[in-house]
């Protein structure tokens, strides 16, 4: 919102941070309005489970509230920041940098790395798996070496004795630059993994590497493991060697605009920008659009152009082509890897459809206040849950499913003269690239 | 290195990255840009990635540099000002002839764009789902660009006519069809109907009395050249151009059922009776043969070891005072000649690989220049001084002998009577001015060692009157496609067995067939061209190519070679002096895996692979990757394309066995037709050998 309120011509642009971007409770601010803030400045401490905020821009507060700070950006900004004060410990640093999991939970990194391992692992989640996004392999083949670094100390912080990179066999010249950054060190190894969905949730990974199906009650702590995302990983670096608090966060845009459905890959955004000026940087909206994603294909959420910013945790901004029209009775079958039955009824009436059933997966467990499944990315069979559908008098489906999931669906919706929508469908044919249905017999 | 101002124009898309350190302050010019072309390379050997923002050349023109900046920097956004908003959207890549779907949900009285269409990689997915049925009803992208629709239509539905506004009934459609996809000789013709708004211009061309009831597609298109060619419009369809018979060639065949020894060499019925001491004969023909026998190999003893096979030839004679290349041949069926032969100690003759083993293991039967399955082979195992494998005389000697034994039986053949004739071919060479005029050209081995031709021998596939191309310098030699088809050639090249065009390929040669047959162009001639050793005799030969078919004037050709590796050098040679005169040409040769090409040139655009081998290599399986009429097919659809003014997609990096069998469903689509797809080594028992060397599993 380009906003020159007070008139003066120093003034730009409104940078909205939200005082909960992590998983916890919100912030509490500790800055008020009209104070003049430098970028880097802390401007919320945390209450209770949660993580130290602080401004990614010069400027004057405009707007406290509960929800978020808004602050009127001077118009001329540098990469400059207050560094934050000198620590004793990693965990420190990584508690005063307010370094959250990057990946979209918002966990509270410093308490990961309080973990004692005891010769455990620390594993660097490089898989990205939701399809479009891109800045995390785009930040590996910049910069493998500080990624490595953030392992190391990782590993130092929690007493790890080996550090493994998990990323998909895909990615050839991100394991390429990683090669070369780990091939002094004789404790870091990488792990390529299939390219599937939801490859990149930290159960799948551990039952990839190590054979074991955590509960979806269990961290992974209890398989002596830690688990961190390529950006977090960064942060820490920056934290530990040059003192940067979580102020920027990269950023994958793409879809219908104006300079071409990318995906265009914008690193160190300053948190609390408007997702409608990163959009003006690829050109604007071309056209009639469907929706705005934040997040990735299938757990990110629709929001309205005018209420989203740039937070910890938001990885990506993907504009749709309208939603195909279905207008006749529609059934649900939500996926704790996928969208929750909100999403799934949002794109529904974008639809313009009749919700006439929702089913769950079988294997959905809540925990915590979330969808987790039992096995992410291995199926338990769906025919049970499409039967519910068709007899509550679905004509066709919208599911939500993994990779696996879906191509079990498609093992008896069609048979059962059921269509079958997958919720990341407009969002990927946006793109030009291939639907989730069927998996080949070869996975890699 | 940067390039020239005009390049720039040329590359506006490709990606601006600068080519030397770039200082704070510059504005952004050609000469700061590094040449697209070796990107690849440099992306390749890990110099080079290029990121996501990473701007377009366009973009980058005349704005001003930040900060300075090193060698092979992207550039991006923020290194920029000034940067040009050049609305830089994907490129469409929407193939006219898919279906099309709508992606996105319309209006009545709207519009189709080309943003309104889905894309078709998920078509497969959409209908396994049940989304979307692609009938024949639904119409094709090109169809339906730029129609207004009628009513309100959701997205994901196949577009059918009935939802258009006024379209009009089917019959035009296939006319429109056909014009879509056939390649035009003008533009006007090609933009009306690939924008689908040809119906609704008056040109009489459209008008249903110029087409004939269309049944055959080619004489349409052939029509709307003939028409386009003149340079007033005619609505007449009798407006034919003539076709002009230039010579006939007729081919008697006779069947032989039984190979047995007899007292002398004579055809009775169907079979055929060898003189029991004929190899006594044959054995003096040249003293560098030293042994030589015969093997009458039967179905059942294809499961025997043989020694390398150096030619696969036909049993045919012209009959009485016949010309090679027109008259009267006669051939047997059923049977063939196999030359088969080792040095003294035991040496095959060959060169880059050989054939030697059990028979079925090492055979691609059916291929033009192989033999079919079922056929008698009569074999003859030649043994000729030690060390002379490697020599001219060597295997001419084993040539010449086998000759003999061959000859033999052409003379016995010549005393048949009709009533023994199973089938009468007649193949006719016709000239077809008006179409576009192609040559082919043949490069076949001429370095001499044991890389050798004959040229126009007096019989088919004969010895005696022919004279080896090494001998004629290996300048060009034009034959007519009949001389091609009817022996002509005599070939003693011992290069590795995928690629070797034995004799028998030119007696069956596919690419003459398929264009001397087809209606839509007019071949001309095809000319051979031999491959020398010495750099220096390439090139002196090349220009000579050249020129000859600068005096030609020709629209189209189409260069092929066997081997691969050394007449590398011609071939990208010959591809350059026929390209750098103006002239569209085609490449065919075996680049796969193995055999990639190591030279190059800008004129080399249009490639096809006549590779067939699973891994892309020289498997030592006679003629597996030899030129078949799939080959062919693609081919002359490829020259067509380019003689036309269409668009042929760049090749990709690396080998890629899907472009063939996608350019085949192209044209499979494109002419309503099915082209059978050979089988490869996969199809035969695999050899000790060939399991040995090959295997990666």
């Amino acid at each position: 919102m380009l906003n020159n309120k007070n008139g003066g011509d120093k003034m730009g642009d409104i940078f909205r941070i939200y005082l909960k971007m992590h998983a916890g409770a919100p912030c509490r601010p500790v800055v008020n309005v009209g104070d003049e803030v430098r970028r880097g400045q802390l401007i919320a401490e945390p209450q209770g489970l949660g993580a130290k905020i602080h401004t990614s821009v010069d400027g004057k507060v405009v707007v406290v509230n509960e929800r978020y700070i808004e602050i009127e950006a001077y118009k001329v900004q540098t990469d400059e920041y207050v560094k934050i004060k000198e620590c004793d410990s990693i965990w420190e640093y990584a508690y005063e940098a307010g370094i959250v999991g990057a990946g979209g939970a918002g966990f509270p990194t410093y308490i990961k790395l309080q973990s004692k391992l005891n010769g455990g692992y620390v594993i660097a989640n490089c898989v990205e798996c939701e399809p479009i996004l891109h800045h995390n392999i785009y930040l590996i083949e910049k910069e493998p070496e500080k990624i490595v670094r953030g392992i190391k100390y990782a590993m130092q912080s929690t007493g790890a004795s080996k550090g493994y990179i998990a990323i998909k066999g895909k990615n050839q010249k991100a394991i390429e630059r990683l090669k070369e950054a780990i091939k002094d060190s004789d404790n870091i190894e990488i792990k390529m993994l299939p390219d599937m969905y939801p490859m990149g949730e930290e159960r799948a990974i551990i039952h990839e590497i190590f054979g074991k199906w955590l509960e979806p009650t269990q961290l992974p702590l209890d398989a002596n493991c830690v688990v961190l995302n390529t950006e977090t990983l960064y942060n820490l670096t920056e934290a530990v060697e040059n003192r940067k608090p979580v102020i920027d966060k990269d950023v994958t845009v793409a879809g219908k605009l104006v300079n071409g459905l990318g995906p265009h890959v914008m690193l160190r955004v300053p948190i609390g920008t408007s997702i409608k000026k990163l959009i003006e940087k690829c050109g604007g909206i071309d056209g009639e659009y469907g929706e705005v994603i934040i997040g990735g294909p299938y757990t990110g959420k629709a929001e309205e152009l005018e209420e989203s910013f740039v937070t910890k945790v938001s990885g990506g901004a993907i504009v749709t082509i309208p939603l195909p029209e279905f207008k006749g009775k529609i059934g649900l079958l939500v996926c704790a890897c996928g969208a929750d039955e909100a999403r799934l009824r949002d794109i529904a009436s974008k639809m313009k459809a009749e919700v006439v059933g929702v089913t769950k997966c079988k294997n959905v467990v809540e925990v915590r206040g979330t969808n987790k499944c039992l096995t992410p990315g291995d199926c338990p069979g769906q025919a049970q849950a499409v039967m519910y559908l068709k007899k509550q008098g679905a004509e066709r489906i919208l599911v939500a499913n993994c990779n696996d999931c879906t191509n079990t669906v498609m093992g008896c919706a069609p048979k059962l003269n059921i269509p079958v929508y997958h919720h990341v469908d407009h969002a990927l044919r946006t793109m030009d690239m291939p639907i989730p249905r069927r998996l080949p017999i070869d996975k890699k | 290195m940067s390039m020239s101002a005009e390049k720039a124009q040329k590359l506006l898309n490709e990606p601006a990255i600068v080519c030397c350190r770039t200082e704070e302050g510059t504005i952004i010019s050609a000469d700061n840009l590094e040449d697209p072309e070796i990107f690849p390379d440099l992306i390749d050997s890990g110099l080079l990635t290029i990121p996501a923002d990473c701007l377009k050349v366009g973009e980058v023109l005349g704005a001003k540099l930040l900060k300075t900046i090193d060698a092979l920097t992207p550039l991006t956004p923020d290194l920029l000002e000034g940067v040009k908003a050049t609305s830089v959207k994907n490129e469409s890549k929407l193939d006219v002839n898919a279906k099309a779907v709508l992606k996105v949900n319309k209006k009545a009285n709207e519009i189709i764009t080309e943003k309104d269409l889905e894309n078709p990689i998920n078509f497969e997915k959409l209908e396994d789902s049940l989304l979307i049925k692609l009938t024949d009803e639904v119409l094709t992208v090109g169809e339906v660009l730029g129609k207004k629709l009628a009513k309100d239509v959701p997205a994901l539905t196949p577009v059918k006519a009935d939802m258009l506004e006024g379209y009009v009934a089917p019959a035009v459609e296939e006319v429109q069809q056909v014009s879509g996809i056939m390649p035009q000789s003008t533009g006007t013709l090609k933009i009306k109907i690939a924008e689908g708004k040809g119906i609704d211009i008056e040109i009489p061309l459209f008008a249903p009395q110029a087409v004939p009831a269309v049944q055959k597609k080619n004489e349409v298109v052939a029509l709307k050249n003939d028409l386009v060619e003149k340079t007033e419009v005619q609505a007449k369809k009798e407006e034919k151009v003539e076709e002009k018979v230039v010579r006939k060639l007729i081919r008697k065949h006779y069947k032989i059922t039984d190979v047995k020894f007899g007292p002398e060499t004579k055809i009775e019925g169907t079979v055929l009776y060898i003189r029991e001491d004929i190899c006594k004969d044959a054995l003096k023909v040249d003293h560098l043969v030293k042994d030589i026998k015969i093997d009458i190999i039967t179905p059942d003893k294809y499961n025997t070891y043989s020694e390398t096979i150096m030619d696969v030839q036909p049993i045919a004679t012209k009959e009485k005072d016949c010309k090679l290349g027109t008259g009267v041949t006669r051939v047997l069926d059923g049977v063939i000649v196999m030359v088969t032969g080792t040095d003294e100690k035991g040496v095959q003759i060959g060169e880059f690989g050989s054939s030697e083993g059990i028979l079925e293991e090492n055979i691609m039967w059916n291929r033009p220049g192989a033999p079919d399955k079922g056929e008698i082979f009569i074999k003859t195992q030649v043994v000729i001084a030690e060390g002379t494998n490697m020599e001219r005389v060597g295997p001419l000697a084993a040539h010449k002998a086998t000759d003999y034994i061959t000859q033999e039986i052409r003379d016995a053949l010549k005393k048949l009577d009709d009533s023994l004739v199973v089938e009468t071919e007649e193949l006719v060479q016709k000239r077809r001015p008006g179409k576009k005029k192609v040559v082919i050209v043949k490069e076949i081995m001429g370095q001499g060692a044991m890389h050798d031709n004959i040229i126009l021998p007096v019989e088919p596939v004969g010895v005696l009157g022919g004279k080896p191309n090494v001998d004629l310098g290996n300048v060009p030699v034009v034959l007519s496609p009949l001389e091609v088809l009817d022996g002509g050639i005599h070939a003693l090249t011992c290069i590795g067995p995928a690629s070797k065009e034995c004799s028998r390929h030119y007696f069956r040669e596919p690419l003459v067939i398929e264009a001397m047959n087809d209606p839509e162009i007019d071949l001309c001639g095809v000319v051979f061209v031999g491959s020398p050793q010495i750099n220096s005799e390439k090139f002196y030969v090349s220009e000579r190519l050249g020129m000859l078919i600068e005096t030609m004037d020709v629209d189209g050709a189409i260069v092929t070679t066997e081997g691969f590796g050394n007449n590398h050098i011609d071939f990208a040679s010959h591809i350059e002096q026929i390209g750098m005169r103006g002239v569209p040409v085609v490449g065919m040769s075996f680049c796969a895996v193995q055999g990639a090409l190591v030279v190059g040139n800008e004129y080399m655009k249009y490639m096809v692979d006549l590779n067939k081998s699973e891994q892309g290599i020289e498997n030592e399986v006679l003629a597996c990757n030899t030129l078949c009429k799939e080959d062919a097919i693609r081919a002359l659809a490829m020259l067509k394309t380019v003689m036309a003014g269409e668009e042929v997609k760049a090749p990709e990096r690396q080998w890629n066995p899907n472009v063939k069998e996608n350019n085949l469903e192209l044209i499979e689509k494109a002419y309503n037709t099915k082209i059978e797809r050979v089988e490869n080594e996969t199809s035969i028992p695999m050899s000790q050998k060939r399991l040995e060397k090959y295997s990666t599993k």
